[in-house]
């Protein structure tokens, strides 16, 4: 039988392996495709906490919604990456450190 | 029984491609294992009876996103090329055992927590088990949801239209040549 | 003055391209045209002339730089200008095709921007930058030859001896800048001001007389000092006449004359008795040399020594005089020994024979073989030696005449003075005589290889045109019309002195005579000894030995001066070592045994407060420090550890 904690604690480490790549990871895209993980950690746990709303179906369409966001994010980003490339010539974040142009 | 072999394997393939995907140094191959997380991702949501969700994951995530990331990371220029393949040289760089460390400890206490919290759900979750208004295999999702996104959700459902047409415009207005300048 | 200034710096920018001089030459004839038009013939005998702009201020007392116009100035800047410009021209034949010809003109327009800078100064300090620019030059100039080692070591020596009398030079300055309160040498001896003290006999003016004093003497080569002057005759042949013949060492005698008026009895006796010991030593040492411009170098010596003579005598009138005339005629001497060593210098370099081209004892027989050279050198030399006629006739004079009233007066043992004199008079008369007889007369040493047809002929045009001219110069109509009274020479007259001796008629008969029968006495024994060659005294004669040697005074400065400066620094050393460097360290080691003891308590009692403070703040700073690097992820982390830092909180409470 898989319980709702089963589903709660690998979202948990998929969450936290995002998170390492977000706080550790030295390249932009990388950083980006930590945070999709994170992201889809938390549809994880939208879906199985969602197997128990039948009435709103809450759980489904706001995971389905936040798949939306994430794509958008991954647009967005994408291109953010691609300006601060040709403005800094790295996408090493560590030596991205200056708000000013 | 097989269902939760089918759900070990899944969750296995999806942590430990994850685990890989963080500390490979090959920026393509990692975007590659994002691919095997993804769809492992989306197996899983099929165990959360999700199977809409987990149809629109492979769709929007592996039909979408991934491509984008692949696009983006093969038709930009060379030197970033040169510049993703050539990070991350180390298994361990000096700044990222301050990231484990805290990356460990957070998952502990999430791990910790769940398991504590195993015992005592939320009322509602308690609630509903005992009506017995789960989600059950049987049930058509997909009717279901378009329903409620064109009725109790269409006010988010809209707003994130607007929102998604917002950061296509965005994102390709800020991913242009500036050949103007 | 300015225009050999602005040669130099045409002709050091130019660097090697400038190699014909025209740069020097042209600038050295504009000066001359105006110093003579512009500057000597407006002022002479008019009032004087005075600029001054001011070049600094110290608290109140500011300084002027300024040209200062007399008499005195425009004479001695007209002579500069006059004497430089025929061995400008001359220096275009005579260096011809050395390598470093650039340099030479280089230094040669630097050295006369700063004779006439130094000639013009209003103020002593002006002057001694002058002097020492002056110094300078001389230095480079007699180190042209640097890759000679006798040339470097001449240039050595001559700029650690100048170094001497500069020290003298500037204590004077001192002094008198600390009693008179200003170094404008308008102000200064301007009888209205009364700067100067009535009584003269103050120990301060005498020590800045000995002090000044001291400053000429290493200037004007005067004994002991004088040492320097022989062997800067390493350099150029051209630039020993220019320099260490008319100008330069004549800067001492100037200067003494500028600051005449500063004077005691005192010093002026010194001066006499100093002046009076050159002109004999350096006479008697000339004696003895075979090199033809050392022999030409201490005559110099002497000569200057009569011009100290006549300073400390109070006639620097007739010193200023002797100066003028002395440019004339010792400059043509060296450049008619300059155009023999050319032509020998010519000779060695065709016939391929070691020989020294500046030693008499390879000339002889000259007259034949370039007459022009040898009129000239008969004249200078006849000038040199006092000979009616002659313009040296009048000046010297005037001094030895000066000199004689001055010891009539006094009488005793000042009589001394005068005759010794004249015994130096006889002595220059002999050497010089010595000279011309072994350079011109007799036969030619070489003669076989030069009837074999080696070319060996007269000096070249351009050096026999500056030699005429100074040779015109060194007779006596260019000073004076009247053949024997020196009175009535137009420098002596424009520089008028009173002295306080009466004039002794007799003296001006006799004196002449003597002088005139005694040189013609020394050059008929001369002539007797040298073309006749009964030469009566062999060359390892202790006397002849002493005179050439220069009376061991080298040797002896270098045993006593030199052994034992280093003798005595080695011991000083010692005593520096020991007692002194003991002392020190014992008030080192006590001190910083007491400043250890003090650090302590300023380190941990008063600086642990502040560092307290300030070490606390620093932390929290550093701690905080390290969140706003601009990092997103270290932000990131930090939430996150936040985070997980409230999560814990919770659970735990």
């Amino acid at each position: 039988m898989i319980t709702l904690t089963h589903f709660l604690v690998v979202s948990a480490c998929i969450f936290c392996i995002g998170l390492y790549a977000v706080l550790a990871k030295r390249n932009a895209i990388m950083i980006l495709v930590g945070i999709e993980l994170m992201i889809n950690a938390a549809i994880l746990n939208f879906v199985a906490f969602g197997k128990y709303d039948k009435l709103n179906y809450g759980g489904q369409v706001f995971a389905l919604f936040a798949i939306v966001l994430a794509a958008a994010a991954v647009a967005v980003g994408l291109a953010l990456i691609l300006n601060v490339y040709r403005h800094f010539k790295t996408i090493n974040p560590e030596h991205i450190h200056e708000l000013k142009d | 029984m097989i269902e939760s072999f089918l759900f070990y394997a899944f969750a296995g393939v999806a942590i430990l491609s994850a685990l890989l995907l963080v500390h490979i140094r090959n920026t393509a191959r990692a975007l590659f294992l994002l691919f095997v997380v993804l769809f492992a991702m989306a197996g899983l949501y099929l165990f959360a009876l999700a199977d809409f969700i987990a149809i629109t994951q492979i769709l929007i995530y592996v039909g979408g996103v991934l491509i984008l990331l692949i696009f983006a990371f093969m038709l930009s220029n060379k030197e970033l090329l040169a510049d993703l393949q050539s990070t991350s040289g180390r298994f361990i760089s000096l700044p990222n055992w301050q990231a484990l460390v805290l990356v460990i400890a957070f998952l502990s206490l999430m791990v910790y927590s769940y398991l504590s919290w195993s015992q005592q759900m939320p009322q509602w979750i308690a609630q509903s088990e005992a009506k017995g208004k789960m989600i059950l295999p049987t049930d058509n999702n997909i009717k279901v949801l378009g329903f409620k996104f064109m009725t109790q959700y269409v006010l988010p459902f809209e707003i994130i239209s607007v929102f998604l047409m917002m950061t296509l415009i965005g994102a390709a207005h800020l991913s242009r040549k500036e050949s103007n300048k | 003055m300015l225009l050999p200034l602005l040669a130099f710096v045409l002709q050091a920018a130019l660097g090697k391209k400038s190699i014909s001089g025209n740069i020097a030459l042209t600038a050295i004839i504009a000066s001359t045209i105006i110093s003579l038009f512009g500057v000597f013939l407006p002022i002479w005998n008019e009032t004087t002339l005075l600029q001054k702009w001011t070049w600094f201020t110290i608290g109140e007392h500011s300084l002027h730089i300024g040209i200062l116009l007399n008499n005195l100035t425009a004479l001695m800047q007209l002579i500069v200008c006059i004497i430089a410009l025929p061995v400008h021209i001359y220096s275009r034949s005579y260096m011809k095709g050395d390598p470093g010809i650039h340099r030479y003109w280089m230094y040669l327009s630097l050295f006369c921007f700063a004779m006439l800078g130094l000639t013009v100064s209003l103020n002593l300090l002006q002057l001694y930058i002058f002097w020492e620019l002056v110094g300078f030059a001389s230095y480079l100039l007699i180190g042209f030859w640097f890759t000679k080692e006798s040339a470097v070591q001449a240039n050595k020596k001559a700029f650690l001896i100048n170094r001497i009398g500069d020290i003298g030079f500037l204590v004077g300055i001192g002094l008198v800048y600390a009693n008179c309160g200003t170094l404008d040498l308008s102000v200064l001896f301007n009888p209205a001001e009364a700067l100067l003290p009535s009584d003269k006999n103050t120990g301060w003016l005498t020590f800045a007389g000995l002090a000044f004093f001291l400053g000429a003497m290493a200037k004007s080569a005067q004994f002991p000092l004088h040492v320097w002057l022989a062997d800067a005759m390493e350099g150029p042949t051209s630039v020993s006449s220019l320099i260490h013949a008319a100008t330069m060492v004549a800067a001492g005698v100037f200067l003494l004359c500028t600051v005449f008026p500063l004077f005691n009895s005192t010093v002026l006796l010194v001066i006499t008795l100093i002046g009076t010991l050159t002109a004999l030593s350096a006479a008697v040492f000339a004696l003895g040399q075979y090199d033809i411009k050392k022999v030409l170098a201490f005559s110099t010596v002497s000569q200057l020594g009569f011009m100290m003579v006549g300073v400390g005598i109070g006639a620097w009138d007739a010193a200023m005089f002797h100066l003028a005339t002395h440019a004339f005629f010792k400059c043509l001497l060296f450049l008619c020994a300059g155009a023999v060593i050319h032509e020998l210098a010519h000779f060695k370099a065709k016939t391929q024979l070691d020989i020294d081209p500046q030693d008499m004892r390879n000339m002889g027989g000259l007259r034949q073989i370039m007459p022009k050279t040898f009129i000239c050198m008969v004249i200078a030399s006849l000038s040199l030696a006092g000979f009616p006629l002659t313009s040296g006739y009048l000046s010297k004079d005037s001094i030895v005449i000066s000199a004689y009233e001055w010891a009539s007066q006094l009488g005793g043992v000042y009589l001394l003075i005068p005759i010794l004199l004249i015994v130096v008079s006889l002595f220059t008369a002999f050497y010089i005589g010595r000279l011309i007889f072994k350079t011109f007369f007799g036969s030619f040493k070489y003669h076989t290889v030069f009837e074999a047809g080696t070319p060996f002929h007269e000096a070249p045009k351009a050096m026999l045109i500056p030699m005429f001219f100074l040779a015109a110069g060194s007779l006596f109509p260019l000073f004076g019309t009247s053949l024997t009274d020196y009175h009535s020479a137009w420098i002596i007259h424009a520089l008028e002195t009173t002295t306080t001796y009466p004039a002794l008629a007799s003296a001006h008969i006799f004196i002449p005579v003597i002088l005139t029968g005694g040189a013609v006495l020394a050059w008929f024994i001369g002539w007797q000894w040298y073309v006749k060659e009964k030469y009566p005294l062999s060359a390892n004669n202790p006397l002849v030995r002493f005179a050439y040697k220069q009376g061991y005074l080298d040797e002896f400065n270098d045993r006593v001066f030199v052994k034992g400066t280093v003798g005595l620094s080695r011991h000083l050393y010692a005593f520096d070592r020991r007692v002194v460097d003991g002392m020190t360290t014992f008030f080192a080691w006590f001190v910083r045994q007491l400043a250890v003891v003090v650090y302590w308590i300023d380190k941990y009692i008063v600086d642990g407060l502040v560092n307290l403070v300030a070490g606390t703040t620093y932390y929290i700073g550093h701690l905080v420090r390290h969140v706003q690097n601009g990092q997103l992820q270290n932000y990131l982390g930090f939430a996150l550890t936040i985070v997980v830092l409230g999560i814990l909180y919770l659970l735990i409470k």
